[in-house]
């Protein structure tokens, strides 16, 4: 047997998650144009969806009598998780071209591999939820829960981003490849539809109304909600069931993103 | 980290199996031996489970069933402590195009516990050993095939592994740049570093190696140093053509001391004489001597070796891709 050699010490888990934070910015912060579309889909689906159904706020149990400041926060949430969902698209392309292999062969623990991306993602998030806000506020959304709803939304997006990533992550290590990459997206749409995005629960009827309530990601809006819905006003009670959402939603996803990096390697 | 013990294993592989779905055993019950200190040639075709194996012992995959070392650890039980004893340069240079040469290896460096200012200094040392300095800075989306390959090779280096895996480093290359890398592998066993190294090239694995294993349907078919794989499947033959095919027997009877003397195939080149002989390249000089003392004219001496390619379809019954016609010295 090989007199083992002393080993060198074990790599620093922030210096990695810095590193690998940063090569991630790379992605928008390197290519021209790159947060372009992920910025301006959010904005145009904010208009259209402000515009098409605003009338929705005369019926009765609306908390709001603005439809753009009850669409704001969907938005936020939508350009968030796109953000997120990207990290998946991202990995499964370093898997593909064996950049992934790289890192597996170095001695950092796998949620540390995932950490830096997820964190690049919840960085790159802020560009287009920042957007959203500026446009919607500009077009006469109000900041009707002032900072500690402003916090609350950017809790609910930047969270909701996470999850997107792990979700993402789960995928491209299940898949492996890059054609993974709508299902990581229709993930996220899917998610958000089925849940209380254009109009509150009371007003939702049929299938819709069950899936809406069982939801995690209606929590999730809710809580983003406090910044700009009137009939939401921040609190204890508005704010718990969105965080134990998302706590359960990050549990969940990243428990399924690690058993996914187990089956990648030894 | 100071150099393994030269007598111990550096890899270490019994009775390994790693088996795909549908029942492909890509690795057939492999069993291997890598020395410290020593270059080991894997040579076999595509598909012949070359990459599966190095994948097993970096880490990436999980044997079926036998057990495999690195440096003297369990790739499975002990697969932390065998990832920071190795370096690996796959089989694509998966390099990140938007980063550049030296932002690379701080990132390996951070990868496996180089401090900041320990990075900086690795990064310049490398880049300088790769002959990539001026390039260092620059993205890496525009180097070329073998500026990649030598920026994998100095990632692969950055904590100064004890054992160094390269998977087909050289594929794609052209000629300078092979032989780049080929110097710096050589110069880093030197050093100490115990390489394993892939390759479907003969002329790699001759350059290289210190011992060649040959591997063709996931098992290991022959292995040793490339000049005890060659004698196992015969001398070098002298060749011997004279201006006149009635001096033949003359030449036959001046070139006996020399090895054993083929006699003429029925049919074939009178003016051609062919003696087996183990000195091979040596025999040129004491042949023309011997056949000046007896007059005989001659038109051409030269020395056919077997080749790594001879070896190989004598163990596996197929040649590989691309390989060479049998080596040849002439005078």
């Amino acid at each position: 047997m090989a007199s083992a050699p002393a080993l060198p010490a074990a790599p620093g888990t922030l210096a990695v998650i810095g590193v690998l934070w940063r090569r991630s910015l790379n992605e928008v912060v390197r290519v021209r144009g790159a947060l372009l579309p992920a910025t301006v889909a959010p904005v145009v689906f904010l208009l259209g969806m402000s515009g098409q159904f605003s009338r929705l706020t005369g019926l009765e149990g609306f908390p709001t009598d603005s439809y753009l400041s009850w669409i704001v926060p969907l938005s936020c949430l939508q350009a968030a998780g796109f953000a997120g969902a990207a990290t998946g698209a991202n990995l499964a392309r370093d898997i593909e071209q064996g950049w992934f292999d790289r890192l597996l062969v170095s001695p950092v623990p796998r949620p540390v591999l995932v950490a830096g991306p997820i964190l690049g993602a919840i960085t790159r998030c802020l560009v287009p939820t920042t957007v959203v806000l500026v446009v919607g506020f500009l077009l006469g959304a109000e900041l009707t829960g002032g900072l500690l709803g402003l916090l609350a939304l950017y809790l609910a997006a930047t969270a909701f981003c996470a999850v997107a990533g792990l979700w993402g992550v789960f995928m491209a290590v299940i898949f492996r490849t890059q054609q993974a990459g709508p299902l990581m997206q229709q993930g996220v749409f899917v998610a958000v539809f089925l849940s209380t995005a254009y109009t509150p629960q009371a007003l939702l009827r049929g299938w819709l109304e069950g899936a809406a309530a069982y939801n995690p990601v209606t929590y999730v809006l809710e809580l983003g909600r406090q910044a700009t819905v009137s009939g939401i006003e921040p609190s204890l009670a508005n704010t718990w069931p969105g965080l134990a959402a998302l706590g359960g939603l990050l549990a969940c996803f990243g428990a399924l993103a690690m058993l996914g990096l187990r089956r990648m390697g030894a | 980290m100071p150099p393994l013990d030269a007598a111990a294993p550096a890899v270490e592989v019994r009775g390994l199996v790693r088996e795909f779905k549908g029942g492909i055993r890509a690795v057939d019950g492999l069993d291997l031996e890598v020395r410290g200190g020593e270059i080991y040639g894997f040579l076999g075709p595509n598909g012949a489970g070359k990459t599966t194996l190095v994948r097993i012992l970096t880490t990436l995959l999980r044997p079926t069933s036998g057990s495999a070392r690195v440096a003297g650890y369990d790739v499975v039980t002990d697969a932390d402590r065998v990832r920071r004893s190795i370096g690996v340069a796959l089989q694509e240079a998966a390099i990140d195009p938007l980063m550049t040469g030296r932002e690379l290896l701080r990132m390996q460096g951070a990868l496996h516990a180089l401090r900041g200012s320990e990075a900086k200094r690795r990064a310049s040392e490398l880049l300088d050993r790769v002959g990539l300095t001026t390039a260092g800075d620059r993205r890496v989306g525009g180097y070329s095939g073998g500026m990649r390959r030598r920026l994998d090779l100095a990632l692969a280096l950055v904590h100064r592994p004890d054992v160094l895996f390269l998977d087909e480093p050289t594929t794609g290359l052209d000629p300078t740049s092979r032989a780049a890398l080929w110097r710096e592998v050589r110069s880093l066993n030197d050093e100490g570093t115990t390489v394993f190294l892939t390759t479907q090239y003969l002329e790699e694995a001759e350059q290289l190696a210190d011992r060649v294993g040959i591997i063709a349907g996931g098992r290991l078919e022959a292995e040793g140093t490339p000049d005890v794989l060659k004698a196992r499947v015969g001398e070098p033959m002298l060749i011997v053509t004279v201006d006149d095919p009635a001096d033949a027997d003359a030449a036959r009877e001046a070139l006996r001391e020399l090895g054993r003397v083929e006699p003429c195939a029925p049919g074939g080149t009178p003016e051609r004489v062919v003696v087996r002989t183990v000195r091979g390249k040596e025999a040129i000089p004491p042949a023309i001597r011997a056949l000046d003392e007896r007059g005989v004219a001659v038109a051409s001496v030269e020395v056919e070796s077997p080749t790594l390619d001879d070896v190989f379809a004598a163990v596996t019954g197929s040649r590989l891709e691309g390989a060479a016609e049998p080596e040849s010295a002439a005078a």
